[in-house]
């Protein structure tokens, strides 16, 4: 087990290389002189001069790589060019609105999802298969945005039900709830339909196999062989797909930010984007790059943590 | 060489000799009725957006203020008018136009290259390690960062879109690729084209892609659904095309801005992305289902 999870860290080694170096490249075929844009518009040649020196921009690429990665160690990640505002400041206040989006997105998509997958593969061929089979189908083509603005219409604005703009607070108070809501709706409603596909494939297959055929032949009853023999096996893969599904759902939480201006790190981002501001949009890019590296780690060895039969592979 | 056609399907699906002959792959595909108007919605909306500056009424860019934001039923504007007074028809044509040429860009591009290094892998074992672990590395991360990053560095546009959704599209198109060229590399015809002499690109050409495509044209289509929905929400961020040009998740963006009094100017251009995408995922799991029936579930 612990060769293993040494054997992945290893190989997350390089990608994290990787995506340190595009991160550098990246302020480096920007069309801008951060110096130029720092100076301001009024400055004179001198000063940018100074500033460009007093930023490494002057040392050669691989010295400014260095510079690059031991201001990353120590946490810099530069200053907005918009509002003078650290990044890691900006990123700081924004990460745990996100992560609150997706956490709540997940808590209530996941077990529905689960419950309509195994009711599909159960009853396979019936009524209720065919309307599962059909609803994930068709939820896996509506747009997030499409989603969010229906809510948003229907129940933000018709029926004035609940907020549908920015944050309305901590998670602790009932303003906080409100304005979450909608935005875990909108991303968790797009996030049934793959786990209800993935499940019923995975509960159809562990259904045929021959632990479940003993525990029926022992005399257990059908929700006890349903709900312990073939969803606990069936889970296995279903978690591993769900962790790879966390890109999807990262695609969908940009959206969903944007749609709700919910103050999370994928609105930064494009945010930082649109309005040219580099420093931020690295940051911003980097840490969501690194974000995804971690959980894609973790995907790994909570696969083999699960699958005792994975341990030796 | 008469054997291509039966060899692809004996790799899809073996099939006894003895077997009679089973009906063509359309035939097969027609034969279900959902496939079936999956099918005539894809040949519609593919040909409304080829005839698009045919069939729209006015030009892409024409607009009369005073109609603005007229809601669809309107004497001569059946779907409406956009905030700045432009015929919706005439700009969901366009915005069609655009969003299938995007997918189909992105789908060309990514799965060409996909293709080409998953032949390469099952091809030469050699640098097959390699060539996969760096597929993998691309798989790990997921469209929207490649989306972000590319509009990071080249700024926000159309061609920003395609080169994301291609570079997240090769990994997919690799393995599947791969997968598929390892089972008919094992063939005995293979070593005996080999045997004749004849050149690795000829081979891989000739004998080798062809027996691959069902499994490649399979995942083509379900992937073009999922490029026009990653794709439409990259414009809907304003990474995409860039005002006055219409495609529909920018049209769905600009709608927002008046989604109380006047909600169709976002509402039609999200209704026919989500047709777009239905119909090329029911016709993709058509075409599996008709190629082979195994993976049926």
């Amino acid at each position: 087990m612990l060769r293993h999870v040494l054997q992945r860290v290893m190989m997350a080694v390089p990608v994290l290389l990787g995506v340190l170096f595009i991160g550098f490249l990246l302020m480096q075929v920007v069309p801008t002189d951060p110096a130029t844009v720092r100076a301001g518009p009024t400055a004179t040649a001198e000063v940018v001069a100074q500033i460009r020196a007093d930023m490494g921009l002057d040392q050669p690429l691989y010295m400014q790589f260095g510079l690059y990665m031991w201001r990353l160690l120590h946490g810099d990640l530069g200053v907005s060019i918009i509002n003078n505002v650290p990044v890691t400041q900006e990123l700081g206040a924004t990460i745990g609105p996100t992560l609150e989006l997706m956490f709540a997105s997940l808590f209530w998509s996941i077990p529905i999802g689960i419950a309509l997958g195994t009711v599909a593969a159960y009853w396979r061929g019936s009524l209720l298969d065919r309307f599962v089979t059909a609803l994930s189908v068709a939820g896996g083509s509506v747009p997030v945005f499409f989603l969010g603005l229906m809510l948003i219409w229907f129940v933000g604005f018709q029926w004035q039900w609940l907020p549908f703009t920015g944050r309305g607070g901590p998670l602790w108070s009932l303003e906080g709830w409100q304005s979450l809501a909608l935005p875990a709706l909108t991303l968790g409603g797009t996030f049934i339909a793959p786990v209800a596909r993935m499940t019923r494939t995975a509960v159809l297959e562990v259904l045929g196999a021959e632990h479940v055929r003993t525990a029926r032949a022992k005399g257990l009853g059908e929700f006890a062989v349903v709900l312990h023999h073939a969803l606990r096996n069936a889970l296995i893969p279903v978690v591993t797909l769900i962790g790879l599904q966390i890109g999807f759902l990262l695609g969908g939480a940009v959206v969903t930010e944007t749609v709700f201006s919910w103050p999370g790190v994928g609105r930064l981002a494009v945010g930082a984007i649109l309005s040219s501001d580099f420093p931020m949009a690295q940051g911003t890019i980097l840490v969501l790059s690194l974000g995804f590296i971690v959980v894609n780690l973790l995907v790994d060895i909570l696969y083999v943590a699960l699958d005792p039969r994975m341990r030796g592979a | 060489m008469a054997d291509i056609g039966a060899s692809a399907a004996a790799v899809v699906a073996p099939v006894p000799a003895s077997m009679p002959k089973r009906p063509g792959m359309l035939k097969r595909l027609v034969r279900e009725p959902v496939a079936a108007i999956a099918l005539a919605i894809v040949v519609l909306l593919v040909l409304a957006a080829l005839l698009a500056p045919w069939l729209a009424p006015t030009g892409p860019f024409d607009n009369d203020l005073s109609v603005a934001l007229s809601v669809p039923g309107t004497e001569g504007l059946m779907l409406g008018a956009d905030g700045q007074g432009r015929n919706m028809i005439t700009r969901l044509l366009y915005g069609l136009r655009a969003t299938l040429m995007m997918g189909v860009a992105s789908v060309l591009l990514g799965g060409v290259t996909g293709a080409l290094v998953g032949f390469t892998a099952a091809f030469y074992r050699r640098i097959d390690g390699l060539l996969m672990r760096l597929m993998d590395m691309l798989l790990s991360f997921p469209a929207i960062l490649f989306g972000l990053a590319i509009a990071a560095i080249l700024g926000p546009g159309i061609s920003t879109i395609i080169l994301a959704l291609s570079v997240a599209t090769v990994p997919l198109m690799a393995r599947i690729v791969r997968g598929s060229a390892m089972v008919v590399m094992r063939q005995d015809y293979i070593e005996a084209a080999r045997a004749t002499g004849m050149s690795d690109a000829r081979l891989i050409l000739r004998h080798l892609a062809p027996n691959c495509l069902s499994p490649l044209f399979v995942f083509a289509t379900l992937r073009f659904g999922q490029v026009i929905l990653l794709g439409s929400a990259l414009s809907f961020l304003g990474l995409g095309a860039q005002a006055p040009m219409a495609e529909l998740g920018a049209m769905a963006s600009e709608g927002r801005d008046f989604l109380f009094f006047a909600p169709h100017i976002a509402v039609i251009p999200c209704l026919l992305i989500f047709t777009i995408v239905l119909a090329f995922n029911l016709l993709g799991d058509a075409l599996r289902d008709a190629l082979d029936p195994r993976l049926r579930v």
